[in-house]
């Protein structure tokens, strides 16, 4: 009676509260999760962003901020360090994720193939992301000992000179891509193998009967199906490339000299070793920012496109 | 007349032979009462102190060569006093955040944070720690308790570790670099224990052989490993990173003459005797070539001592033994100091720092100091433990040298600045071992880093000339 009435005042629906409340349910019921997201992520935002304009000293017990505007830019400017650090990661980033996405999906393709005995290669595939960083810095270490470690044993076996695997400046570098490309080329391998194995069988019989070679079904059909698969492996490779910390950490400390110094491991240092806080946060505040920019290249690229989240 | 006179003058000689015969003898004959009186020479249950009861306590310490006996060592306490501790371990890399944390928050967790010595100044000054008179206007340092060059305090007058400001903390261990070698081959080749770096040159030279057995290993890895290595050789030539620190002359004096002489020595070290990765040796790296036979000689922390005769781990039990780290022919002897300190966080209880302040006391007194060293606690902070018994058993025979050690044992990086300067030096010494920069270069470029280091913290500074690159 009421609702009638109310439409025939105003010659439309009128919405009560309820109708109101009903309409918005869905973002009310996001609010709190939004809201508790907000001061997780941009409360922490907002602090280091203050602290990249500030010094941070510590007397009586107590903070001393001081706010000293573009001082830790012109730190920052004259950081010949950072920029060697910069360059390294993107050296690292660039040929780790490389050869994990190559070695990656060649696995998986050889995988689809094999009927026999899935479970046991996929758990041992699966065994190196399993290791604690901390086993795996450790393990490497001994493996590339220079006295005593495997590699330079095998070498003397075959009659060569044993080498400084991670003492030299020019095969530190490649030491720690080799551990990296060991530890991820599985995660690469197990989500590329779920993507391929949830094409459709139809297409691919199709292209059979077409006559389509091995080269075609693989670059015609398989590669453009499972483009949105590689593209999120590929976004997350590269940022947790990006971030790498525990392996170069471990293994060489950003040594010998610079050889393998990246951008995580020297923030840290910068943090937590030197203690200068407003300098590291803002070394911190542009790691996100050059992430943030990464990710927002990539998205609107055409490979960016393939991925689920794009349409 | 005459023989009065002969009879007096013989007179005279008696008495002066008597008083001199006294005053020469007496010591001698009561230096052994006095000192067993006045120390036993190994502790006794009744002799351990009474600290009363306490709350439970919670210690943050670092899981160190040394912290077996530091672990045996706080039951025993527990037994003795039915006080009880908990010890939060950490490895060495987690432990600086972890003490900060705690005395940077409301209430730290722990009541007691192990500090390495260089990172004790930014706790001092940041006021984090109880000065312990505050906690107990009684309490006195036992004068056998090594100071360890002052670091245990803090003058606010001076911004420097020295005796003259409050006591801030006490030693946990007392690490100082020592010189290791293979005594058995010394023997063998009837070579002495070196004492000057042309000693070391010539052992290396007659005993070392590539690929089996390197003449002298250096702890070349990046960061504090090198830095710290390579103190024993600036200092022993006369050099220094800053010119007068205490008096506040933060002048960098790092690319001196005598800088350069330590560094082309090291490197020759390094170059001619060592591994070829010698850019990457940290200290389980000198621990393991030492244990497996593969060294020579090389310099390592006290701490490592317990590794050489385990028979589980070591393949050259009984035929390592230590000395002062060797010296220039024309320089000093000289080790770096690399202790630990326990410090009281300012923000707990009050009870809670008596408790803290009570298990330190019982501690450092002679008996739990020789019970930490006896069970594997090395090296302990009292001078008189190493007096006691222990010297004589030969497990122990790392003390003769880690005494006549202590008197040129130095505390470098007293300030602020001190953890930058340590990455600055930490990496161009590296990239001199590795040949990406020669001593010269290293040198120079780490003297202008630091001085913006001191100029950024607002020192008085200055530079020397440029070395020759």
């Amino acid at each position: 009676m009421g609702k009638a009435a109310a439409v025939e005042e105003t010659g439309r629906p009128a919405r009560s509260v309820a109708d109101l409340l009903d309409a918005t349910f869905q973002y009310w019921a996001l609010a709190p999760a939004l809201l508790l997201l907000l001061c997780l992520t941009l409360y922490p935002m907002l602090s280091i962003l203050r602290m990249a304009f500030s010094t941070i000293d510590f007397a009586q017990g107590q903070f001393l901020w001081t706010f000293t505007g573009l001082q830790n830019w012109r730190t920052f400017l004259e950081d010949w360090l950072f920029r060697v650090a910069l360059r390294n990661t993107i050296l690292f980033v660039v040929a780790a994720v490389t050869v994990e996405m190559l070695l990656g999906l060649a696995l998986a393709l050889l995988a689809c193939q094999i009927q026999m005995g899935k479970s046991i290669y996929r758990t041992i595939m699966v065994l190196p992301i399993l290791v604690p960083a901390v086993a795996i810095g450790c393990m490497w270490r001994l493996m590339y000992n220079y006295d005593f470690g495997i590699f330079n044993r095998l070498l003397v076996a075959l009659g060569a000179r044993p080498l400084a695997w991670l003492a030299d400046p020019r095969l530190a570098m490649p030491s720690v891509i080799l551990v990296d490309i060991w530890h991820w080329v599985p995660f690469v391998f197990l989500i590329l193998l779920a993507g391929l194995e949830a094409l459709p069988v139809e297409v691919l019989e199709a292209a059979n009967v077409d006559g389509a070679s091995g080269w075609q079904r693989l670059r015609l059909v398989i590669l453009p199906m499972v483009g949105p698969t590689l593209s999120v492996v590929l976004l997350f490779r590269t940022i947790f490339a990006f971030k790498v910390f525990d392996e170069i950490f471990l293994l060489t400390s950003g040594g010998p000299g610079t050889a393998t110094e990246v951008v995580s491991l020297y923030i840290y240092k910068v943090f937590f070793a030197e203690n200068r806080l407003g300098y590291g946060a803002l070394l911190a505040v542009l790691t996100i920012l050059t992430i943030c920019a990464f990710v927002g290249t990539y998205r609107w690229t055409r490979l960016g496109s393939r991925a689920p989240w794009a349409s | 007349m005459c023989s009065h006179a002969k009879r007096l003058r013989i007179l005279t000689r008696l008495s002066i032979w008597a008083v001199l015969a006294t005053s020469w003898g007496a010591p001698i004959a009561l230096a052994p009462v006095t000192a067993e009186a006045a120390q036993p020479a190994r502790p006794t249950k009744d002799l351990f102190l009474d600290v009363g009861k306490h709350p439970p306590i919670t210690l943050l310490i670092n899981q160190s060569p040394w912290y077996g006996g530091f672990e045996k060592v706080v039951k025993l306490y527990e037994e003795q006093t039915g006080n009880k501790v908990t010890l939060d371990v950490s490895p060495y890399a987690g432990m600086l955040e972890k003490a900060r944390n705690a005395a940077r928050g409301k209430e730290s967790p722990f009541d007691w944070v192990n500090i390495d010595t260089q990172n004790t100044v930014e706790f001092y000054l940041g006021g984090f720690l109880a000065p312990l008179r505050e906690i107990d206007p009684d309490f006195r340092l036992d004068p056998q308790v090594s100071r360890y060059d002052d670091c245990l305090f803090w003058n606010e007058r001076t911004q420097w570790r020295d005796r003259d400001g409050v006591l801030m903390g006490l030693p946990v261990q007392g690490n100082v670099n020592l010189y290791y070698y293979r005594s058995d081959l010394f023997q063998q080749a009837g070579l002495k224990t070196p004492e000057t770096w042309d000693d070391v040159v010539a052992a290396a030279e007659k005993l070392g052989k590539a690929g089996e057995l390197y003449g002298f290993v250096v702890r070349g890895e990046r960061g504090n490993a090198i830095r710290y290595d390579w103190m024993s050789y600036l200092l022993g030539v006369g050099g220094s990173i800053e010119k007068d620190a205490p008096s506040g002359d933060f002048t960098v004096t790092v690319n001196s003459p005598q800088a350069k002489r330590a560094l082309d020595f090291y490197l020759s070290l390094a170059k001619r005797f060592g591994p070829p990765n010698s850019g990457a040796i940290g200290q389980n790296d000198l621990i393991q070539l030492m244990t497996t036979g593969k060294a020579l000689q090389l310099n390592m922390v006290a701490a490592a001592w317990p590794n050489m005769d385990n028979p589980e781990r070591s393949r050259v039990v009984g035929k390592v033994n230590v000395a002062v780290i060797p010296r220039p022919a024309d320089g000093v002897f000289a080790t770096p100091i690399g202790n630990w300190v326990s410090g009281i966080p300012r923000n707990i209880p009050a009870e809670r720092k008596k408790a803290a302040l009570a298990f330190m006391k019982w501690f450092l007194t002679f008996e739990g100091q020789y019970k930490f060293a006896e069970f594997g606690g090395i090296p302990p902070v009292r001078m008189d433990v190493f007096d006691s018994d222990l010297v004589a058993r030969p497990e122990f025979r790392w003390m003769v040298a880690y005494k006549k050690s202590l008197p040129y044992a130095r505390q470098v990086l007293g300030y602020k600045e001190g953890a930058q300067v340590e990455a600055i030096l930490g990496l161009r010494l590296n990239q001199a071992v590795v040949g990406e920069l020669t001593a010269g270069k290293a040198l120079n470029l780490a003297a202008e880093e630091i001085y913006k280091a001191f100029q950024q913290g607002g020192r008085r500074t200055g530079l020397l000339p440029k070395l020759p690159e």
